[in-house]
């Protein structure tokens, strides 16, 4: 009994020490330990990996890693496309984009760039590839259909349809 | 039988006070750890926010001084919780309006990963983490401001030293019902179901599989009540509009009006899964409450003064809470017979409670200063540039 008794107060004392030491050492160590777990955000948020950047003279079109939701997840598969830098983009955009790299364009995407960066964005998808769906006047009604702005980029999310 | 004669009586809030000499004694380690939190002069921070450094040093100070002096813990960690639970929402909302101008989440920062984490949506990211790697939350892993990395750290640091003590000294929403709970002098309500205390384990299970087959914080979407005063979906469409109505609802039925008629947390105590899974840590915690059986006369007045249910006629006589125990002590000032004791794991019950008291004190006060106080002085800063 005696024996545990100590092991109570020393664990008891170690746990004063353990909030002690929290902000200086502890929460740092524990924040590191989740990081090397080597985790990463769902891409239906992050958009995925950037695979390739296709340039465009002033600015440069950045494509993602086609997301696949998981399997019960409410969004749809889709494509990442990425406009920077928003400062180089003309008044009005209309690029034609080989999405899978294969040489062929795959789509048409057109929006206009507001110089209100808090404007709401619009964006009309023309498909050239069965693999990519059309889109007309959309905004950010879901994660896989929508043109958002973040930062110094215009991010349009295209649906993928089936092959 | 031995221990009950060889027990001193455990000190007590109704006894007389301690010395000042000896409260100011027992108060400088909290004063001297106050003062390492809030006074940083190289800290780049503009006059206000020292001056709400310098208050809430003060304030969480003058607090333990008076847990030392009075013997009492719950009325003077109620004051902390409640001024937590009402400032973090100021804090909070005075960044987002300056940061964003709207209380709103649009879909450009949850896609910019810039969503700020707080520790509600931890168990139900654990399984798609376990399964794929893949977090479920539309934030950040590495940044240092509301990163999840971050706060995740934090909560196991705070988890390790206070178990289910995080819903009683650190956790920023309790607060607000804590408050509520105050206000009337007798509850309305008052025959509780004792089954309702199983419901956070059944919304708890009901999110962590929901959340897994539909790969997103089930949870935060739609039911975290405390959306309605941090950050709440921008309702874009009906769908977000039925969320945001979802939210306020259950704010107000079980953070306002519930608390009011029960003198309860009922949000904690029916509701909260966040909760639910903080009480498998007070199994690894090594600070609980026990109930000397030689000293209790089964009168109950611990049972009625739970803000948690987390004690009923079975433990009391077992001698032990729930494993909801959340710590705050309300059952330890209520006895009459000082039955109800802070306890360390492996030593005797009742035998030197104030020591046990003392030593989770500390730590859980350590954490109290150093988590709850920087949202206390983030809050209080708000107010101070908004009035002057």
């Amino acid at each position: 009994m005696k024996l545990r008794a100590t092991l109570g107060y020393t664990a008891a004392v170690l746990t004063v020490l353990a909030a002690l030491l929290t902000p200086f050492l502890l929460m740092g160590l524990f924040s590191k330990g989740v990081i090397a777990l080597g985790l990463h955000v769902d891409e239906v948020y992050s958009g995925g990996p950037k695979v390739r950047s296709i340039p465009m003279g002033a600015y440069a079109i950045d494509v993602h890693r086609p997301v696949s939701p998981h399997l019960l997840q409410s969004a749809r598969p889709f494509v990442q496309l990425d406009w920077t830098p928003v400062s180089a983009l003309p008044p009005r955009v209309s690029d034609l984009v080989d999405v899978d790299g294969d040489g062929q364009p795959d789509i048409r995407v057109s929006f206009d760039v507001p110089g209100d960066p808090k404007a709401p964005l619009r964006v009309d998808v023309d498909s050239l590839n069965p693999r990519y769906e059309a889109m007309r006047n959309a905004g950010k009604e879901k994660y896989s259909r929508l043109i958002v702005r973040v930062d110094n980029a215009i991010l349009v999310r295209v649906p993928q349809g089936k092959p | 039988m031995l221990m009950a004669t060889n027990a001193y009586l455990a000190p007590h809030a109704g006894d007389p006070p301690r010395s000042i000499l000896r409260s100011l004694l027992l108060t400088l380690p909290i004063l001297l750890w106050s003062l390492l939190m809030f006074a940083n002069p190289s800290a780049r921070a503009d006059r206000l926010s020292h001056i709400a450094g310098a208050v809430t040093a003060l304030f969480m100070t003058v607090l333990f001084f008076q847990m030392m002096r009075t013997r009492s813990t719950y009325r003077w960690r109620r004051i902390f919780f409640v001024s937590l639970g009402l400032l973090f929402p100021i804090g909070f909302i005075h960044n987002l309006l300056v940061m964003r101008g709207s209380m709103g989440i649009p879909v450009e920062e949850m896609i910019a990963g810039r969503t700020p984490f707080c520790f509600m949506p931890i168990p139900f990211l654990i399984l798609p983490a376990a399964f794929t790697k893949t977090l479920v939350f539309p934030g950040s892993i590495a940044s240092a401001n509301h990163g999840i990395a971050s706060m995740i750290g934090l909560w196991l640091a705070l988890t390790l030293v206070m178990g289910k003590g995080w819903c009683s000294y650190a956790c920023f929403f309790g607060g607000i019902e804590e408050g509520m709970a105050a206000i009337p002098r007798r509850a309305k309500i008052r025959n509780i179901d004792p089954r309702w205390r199983y419901l956070p384990w059944a919304v708890l299970l009901a999110m962590v599989l929901l959340s897994m087959a539909l790969f997103e914080s089930v949870y935060c979407t739609w039911l975290c009540p405390f959306k309605a005063v941090t950050e709440y979906i921008a309702a874009r469409n009906l769908l977000g509009l039925v969320q945001n109505i979802i939210f306020i609802l259950l704010f107000a039925g079980l953070v306002i009006v519930l608390p009011l008629l029960t003198k309860k947390r009922t949000q904690c105590a029916f509701f909260c899964p966040f909760g639910a899974f903080q009480s498998i840590f007070n199994k690894i915690s090594i600070f609980e409450m026990k109930i000397d059986k030689d000293r209790c006369h089964s009168c109950l007045l611990c049972q009625n003064a739970c803000p948690n249910l987390s004690l009923s006629k079975e433990s009391i006589a077992r001698g032990e809470t729930l494993l909801s125990c959340m710590k705050c002590g309300a059952c330890v000032d209520a006895c009459p017979q000082h039955a109800i004791v802070w306890h360390i794991k492996g030593t005797e019950v009742a035998v030197k409670p104030e020591r046990a008291r003392l030593l989770f004190l500390y730590a859980a006060w350590a954490m109290a200063v150093m988590f709850g106080g920087s949202i206390i002085a983030q809050g209080l800063a708000a107010i101070l540039h908004f009035v002057i």
